[in-house]
């Protein structure tokens, strides 16, 4: 058996090695040495586990693990990095390239200026022609440039070079008038242009009837700080602020991403923009947790505990009724509850207007979307509890309850001295699970009211926002992202809901059979 | 039976009962019969308040006009939302004073979202079994170092709301996607990859499962000489079906309602999964009831009724502590 079974993993390792060897060299090739290396010791561990005999029962595992730690553990190692970081829309470009651009800027040197014509040439093209205004022997021309008259050009970074031309001579194509150059709008796509003399000077549209000279604004200076040319002010890095500062503490250019220790976190605690909402959101997500797992465990258990009662008819049909809410993908329920709750059209406020003369504030009420969030998601989650409850209560010998029903009890009674004592203990890890899921619940907070109505002097924080949603917008709201910020919250959130996993697992007995 | 099985009795029944008891001392049918009929009002009135909502789209994807779902029968019926759900184009009067139709035809049929999302679903979990399946086989019988303790780390992990993996998940996927271009980005593959990562609930299932079932079979293999790969394939795994169908239905059904990582990943139409099409009809502007209506009702029946025949499985498997997402 082992004779024919030794080649085939063989063949198949080659199979798999020599591909995944291959993508590492081009990994390597493209520059990203770091993540090639660390692919290249990957790819060694596997053919480590899979020839050797003594890492045998790690072959079951090398597969799982490796999706295990590219899609769980890197991002929220990614994540807890960031956390540390200075890292938003202000700071978002890395040092090197924040500096690139900073030394891209240019000022008006001054004292040179051109004239300008524009001859037009086929499919839209134009050759500038320069003519320096105090020597008009100086005339340069450029190659034919694509302007799209009134739109911003997208070369803006490119340098387009001139060359000289003799004195009297004409590029080909008809000369524009300065009148048809601002009716055509021909000067804003020019504006976005830089043009490069023979020497190296750099010229550009000033005003709309002539060209000046740029030159650079910043020197690099050895130590790495940069010098203005034009005011002679040392500018140098502040990787506190993530900007380039002046002598006198004013931010020059664009931010860039920086550690910064636990700034994110001493901001979330004492900066009161941040704190007094960031409060406010953990209190309902631990509010709305708590909430929706009592609901839901009561609503499963009552209807558990009637569907036990041996004298109803058609128990079944109800039973596979009741379940319909965990069947039905939740994403479409919560949508259709979405509509339903809708404050003027909806079903809900249409019955309730109806009988009771009252239409609820479901969407613009802090309250009532509160309210709105904890019965749909008590509407979602009970099957699962009912299921549950009712597989526990069928454990349950029936003689405990003939004993104390001689002794005179009644339903409560039993349900509370018998049923629950006997019941929690069991489903308390599953009680903890299901607060840890809620604690989460993104889908129903974003789907069904995305964490509105706002709160007031708030930001993009909203009543009904939980944590993890709040942390979401932080992160990928177009307006005012801040990675930094929003991955330290979610380093607290993984540090909160890894302490309740793991005292899941301390007091829950799973561990008695490890 | 003296006592018709008092633990099963609601609480709001039984004080009627001692209530009713005193004032016309009724027969112990009598009140046995009042009982019953309160639990079925109960029972009913639940019942409403779970299928109504269904109803109303059922019916809302049948009424003409985007209403949001409000009526148990549709007012005026029209096909219109089913054939535009369909990929089937269709004629819409845009101007009723004088006349002017147009015809109605999506970009991308909506239904392929659907299909999408099962092919997803389904690639994601047939992953998700054999990269848990053969994690929880080592965990369950073999023995090497740092086993429990690796056990209780991926549970606690997996804690780590993916929602917020978002922005690693966008970096790696653009990474791929440079090499393997069907692995980027804006691709299903790469969405399947990231999917593949949340398996330790699942390995904790499945490895709850192999702990019950006595390893005395497998061991008499191995003395007959059957290298334990074999005695996992043909001895384990056939008994173990139950579990896999469990994990696969859970999972399955996971990531059909899955919505944050798709609408990230998937960025064209033509890729994207139910949960993100079935929102894009309601953007804040304009909210296109009728449709999604009638794409719920397509893609929401098919689902429910494969989870409700497979409800035995699930149910077993519930209580050994697994959860819907």
């Amino acid at each position: 058996m082992s004779l024919t079974t030794l080649p085939v993993r063989q063949v198949l390792m080659a199979l798999v090695l020599l591909p995944a060897l291959y993508l590492d060299f081009a990994i390597y090739q493209a520059g990203n040495v770091w993540i090639a290396l660390a692919f290249l010791i990957v790819i060694a561990f596997g053919a480590y586990i899979y020839l050797r005999r003594e890492a045998y029962p790690f072959r079951y595992l090398f597969p799982g693990f490796l999706g295990f730690g590219l899609f769980v553990i890197f991002p929220l190692v990614y994540t807890v990095c960031i956390g540390f970081m200075k890292y938003s829309s202000q700071n978002l470009l890395p040092y090197d390239r924040a500096l690139e651009l900073l030394l891209q800027e240019t000022y008006l040197s001054g004292d040179v200026s051109y004239h300008y014509q524009l001859f037009a040439q086929d499919a839209g093209k134009y050759i500038l022609v320069l003519q320096d205004m105090k020597d008009p022997g100086r005339r340069f021309a450029s190659e034919p440039i694509d302007l799209k008259a009134g739109q911003q050009s997208g070369a803006s970074e490119s340098v387009t070079p001139v060359t000289p031309i003799a004195p009297g001579t004409q590029p080909p194509g008809k000369p524009l008038e300065m009148a048809q150059v601002t009716r055509e709008k021909l000067f804003i796509p020019m504006r976005g242009r830089q043009f490069s003399l023979p020497d190296k000077t750099i010229v550009t549209l000033e005003g709309l009837a002539r060209f000046a000279a740029r030159q650079r604004l910043y020197t690099l200076n050895p130590d790495g700080t940069l010098t203005n040319r034009r005011d002679g002010s040392i500018v140098h890095a502040d990787p506190q602020q993530g900007y380039f500062v002046n002598q006198k503490g004013e931010k020059v250019g664009v931010g860039f991403r920086t550690f910064t220790g636990f700034d994110n976190y001493v901001r979330i605690l004492s900066d009161p923009r941040i704190q007094g909402p960031f409060l406010r959101i953990f209190l309902w997500t631990v509010a709305f947790s708590i909430f929706s797992v009592l609901g839901t465990f009561a609503t499963g258990l009552l209807l558990a505990v009637v569907l036990e009662w041996k004298e109803i008819q058609c128990r079944k049909i109800y039973r596979t009724l009741l379940i319909l809410p965990y069947a039905v993908p939740a994403v479409l329920s919560i949508l259709i509850f979405k509509g339903l709750f809708n404050q003027e059209f909806g079903a809900v406020n249409a019955f309730l207007r109806g009988i009771f003369h009252f239409a609820p504030e479901w969407e613009t009420n802090p309250w009532g979307a509160r309210a709105m969030i904890l019965l749909v998601n008590i509407w979602l989650g009970y099957p699962y509890m009912m299921l549950i409850c009712t597989g526990m209560l069928q454990s349950i010998p029936s003689t405990i309850y003939e004993a104390s029903a001689i002794d005179g009890s009644n339903a409560l009674v039993d349900l509370f001295k018998i049923t629950l004592p006997l019941i929690l203990p069991p489903l308390f890890p599953i009680l903890i699970s299901s607060f840890a899921f809620n604690f989460n619940n993104f889908n129903l907070v974003y789907l069904l009211t995305a964490g509105g109505p706002k709160m007031v002097g708030g930001g993009i924080a909203g009543e009904t926002d939980l944590l993890v949603t709040y942390t979401f917008n932080l992160a990928f709201r177009d307006s005012g992202t801040n990675y930094g910020l929003a991955s330290a919250i979610a380093t607290i959130l993984f540090i909160m809901v890894g302490v309740l996993a793991w005292a899941n697992l301390r007091i829950g007995g799973r561990n008695v059979k490890m | 039976m003296a006592f018709p099985s008092l633990k099963t009795e609601p609480a709001r029944v039984s004080n009627l009962r001692d209530r009713s008891t005193r004032r016309h001392r009724l027969t112990h049918e009598q009140r046995l019969l009042i009982r019953k009929v309160l639990a079925h009002a109960f029972l009913l009135s639940f019942l409403a308040i779970v299928l109504v909502p269904f109803i109303m789209v059922v019916s809302a994807s049948f009424r003409q006009g985007n209403f949001a779902p409000s009526r148990l029968l549709p007012d005026k019926v029209s096909l219109d939302h089913w054939k535009y759900v369909l990929g089937i184009p269709y004629t819409e009067v845009v101007n009723p004073a004088t006349g002017e139709t147009r015809v109605v035809k999506p970009v991308v049929p909506p239904l392929l979202w659907f299909w999408n999302s099962i092919k997803v679903s389904c690639l994601s979990s047939a992953g998700i079994i054999l990269l848990s399946g053969t994690a929880a086989y080592a965990f369950s019988r073999f023995k090497f170092k740092f086993r429990t303790p690796i056990l209780s780390s991926l549970l606690i992990l997996q804690m780590f709301p993916m929602v917020l993996a978002l922005v690693a998940f966008y970096v790696i996927l653009d990474f791929t996607g440079t090499y393997v271009k069907w692995l980027g980005l804006n691709t299903q593959a790469g969405l399947i990859m990231v999917y593949l990562g949340g398996i330790s609930s699942y390995i904790w299932m499945i490895k709850g499962y192999f702990d019950t079932i006595p390893a005395s079979m497998e061991e008499s293999a191995r003395i007959d000489g059957a290298s334990p790969f074999q005695t996992f394939v043909r001895i384990l795994l056939p008994v173990s079906i139950p579990i896999f169908a469990v994990v696969f239905i859970l999972s399955f059904i996971g990531y059909m309602s899955e919505y944050p990582v798709a609408s990230v990943v998937l960025q064209t139409g033509n890729n994207w999964t139910l949960a993100v099409g079935a929102n894009s009809f309601l953007y804040e502007q304009e909210k296109l009831w009728g449709r999604f209506a009638a794409l719920a009702v397509l893609s929401g029946v098919p689902i429910t009724v494969v989870f409700m025949l497979c409800q035995r499985f699930v149910i077993g498997g519930l209580t050994s502590g697994g959860i819907k997402e």
